[in-house]
């Protein structure tokens, strides 16, 4: 009985160890301008950015689980491999990085939680994960299929796509910015606008601007989701509305109706007109307001 | 010179005709009293527990009248515009071009492999759903470019999901 007994403890040990959790502590020197990729599926990729000229990979890989990494002086990409068979879990993975990189992250259902980043370039891209973005980038590109994205970002250029995902975008963001969804909500919080294109099918759209560069561009295409949109009443653009269906409300301008068929129009000449502004909508309301 | 012109006089009587005339007020009296007489109604007296129902009368008058019926119907198949009826306006350049679309897109979605991993699922109905709705919008809006390229804009990414979707099944992740 003696003997057994630390035979079974080694016995139920075994399991335990197969199932054990694989640590991943990777780290790369990569010079301004560099390239770091890295791909995942399932659980977690959390982005930091920090004062070093390295990039750092830790976390901890499920079993069955396997890192591949390729590394050249200027470039790093790790991507976590996954059994055909499936798998008992995820990565969770944490990646510091140094500033002026471009940075490439993929992920199927992972969230991606990016804070503290001073990136040159930043594309982030996920089916299922939420994304989270955060800090300053040169040029910023974050697609979702059904996941949220919410941006923070200092950027002059923003361009954000979903399927149903919800988008939200503030914290600094300015200059040209896409926003495009099918059944997600978009909400666009910016400041100076030099181009802002937005599209969807069905998700409610939301937008506000502390100010339109002289030229500048504003384009916001709609199916059957309301329209909203808030501008200083300083703004100087040749505003026109368009609606099949929807109505039509509007600090200026005023709303024209055919005398025979449907569908409403509004143009105004904002100031002194030097930039455009052209909201479309099939059946979706369109709400302009001068208050902001 | 004789200046009477017999056109001239036949016009200005058709303009003094009245626009509307209403009906005299014992019209169907008189109409009636016109028409031959209905035949009579045989009725058979009950026998035990069996009502006879009244006999339907032969109505003659139908025959003329039903012929004419399918002598119409006759024209009507053979005539060469009987495929455009004036009540359905033609479909518009950017219905022509939506319809064009779409059928490019069933094509390009059926000669992609099967197979979809579930994360790609729910947003492959939600594309569907849209292009769908989006068809109704350019049905009641026959001539608003922007739906069309909302059309455009739903289909490429259905195209494109549905390509990641089987790869991700196929195992080749990311």
């Amino acid at each position: 009985m003696r003997t057994l007994s630390p035979l079974c403890a080694a016995l139920l040990l075994v399991p335990a160890m197969a199932l054990a959790d694989t640590r991943v502590d990777e780290r790369h020197n990569v010079a301004a301008g560099g390239r770091i990729e890295l791909s995942n599926v399932a659980g977690k990729v959390t982005v930091r950015g920090w004062d070093r000229n390295d990039v750092q990979l830790t976390g901890t890989l499920s079993d069955g689980l396997q890192l591949r990494q390729e590394k050249s002086a200027n470039r790093v990409r790790w991507e976590i491999e996954y059994p055909r068979r499936g798998n008992n879990g995820g990565a969770t993975l944490t990646l510091n990085v140094p500033r002026s990189v471009e940075l490439l992250l993929s992920t199927v259902s992972a969230d991606q939680d990016i804070s503290g980043v001073d990136v040159r370039r930043l594309q982030a891209d996920t089916v299922s994960g939420n994304l989270a973005a955060a800090g300053r980038s040169g040029d910023s590109v974050l697609n979702t299929v059904s996941g949220n994205v919410t941006a923070r970002l200092q950027t002059p250029r923003l361009d954000v796509n979903t399927v149903s995902g919800r988008i939200e975008a503030g914290g600094g963001v300015s200059g040209e910015i896409g926003a495009q969804t099918v059944s997600g909500r978009v909400g666009v919080d910016a400041g100076r606008i030099q181009r802002l294109v937005v599209e969807t099918v069905s998700g409610g759209i939301d937008l506000s601007a502390t100010a339109l560069a002289p030229g500048g561009r504003i384009n916001v295409e709609s199916v059957s989701a309301s329209v909203s949109l808030r501008l200083p009443r300083t703004v100087s653009a040749q505003l026109s509305v368009n609606s099949f269906s929807g109505s039509i409300n509007s600090d200026a301008g005023k709303v024209e109706r055919p005398r025979y068929g449907p569908g409403s129009s509004l143009d105004a000449r904002l100031g002194s007109g030097d930039g455009d502004i052209r909201v479309q909508s099939h059946s979706g309301s369109v709400q302009v307001r001068l208050d902001r | 010179m004789n200046t009477h012109d017999p056109d001239h006089d036949l016009l200005a009587r058709l303009r003094a005709l009245p626009a509307e005339r209403s009906a005299p007020a014992d019209g169907w009296e008189r109409l009636s009293a016109r028409l031959p007489p209905r035949e009579p109604v045989a009725v058979q007296a009950p026998v035990d527990n069996v009502v006879a129902l009244p006999l339907r009368t032969r109505r003659r008058w139908w025959l003329p009248v039903g012929a004419a019926l399918a002598a119409s119907l006759a024209l009507y198949a053979v005539a060469p515009w009987r495929h455009a009826p004036e009540s359905l306006p033609a479909p518009s350049g950017l219905q022509l071009q939506a319809d064009a679309m779409t059928e490019q897109y069933r094509q390009a979605v059926a000669s992609l492999p099967d197979g979809t991993a579930p994360e790609w699922q729910p947003a492959l109905h939600e594309l569907d759903r849209s292009a769908e709705q989006i068809r109704a919008a350019m049905a009641q809006d026959p001539r608003a470019p922007h739906l069309l390229g909302q059309l455009k804009r739903t289909y490429a990414l259905r195209l494109e999901l549905t390509r990641q979707a089987a790869q991700a099944a196929s195992g080749l992740t990311t």
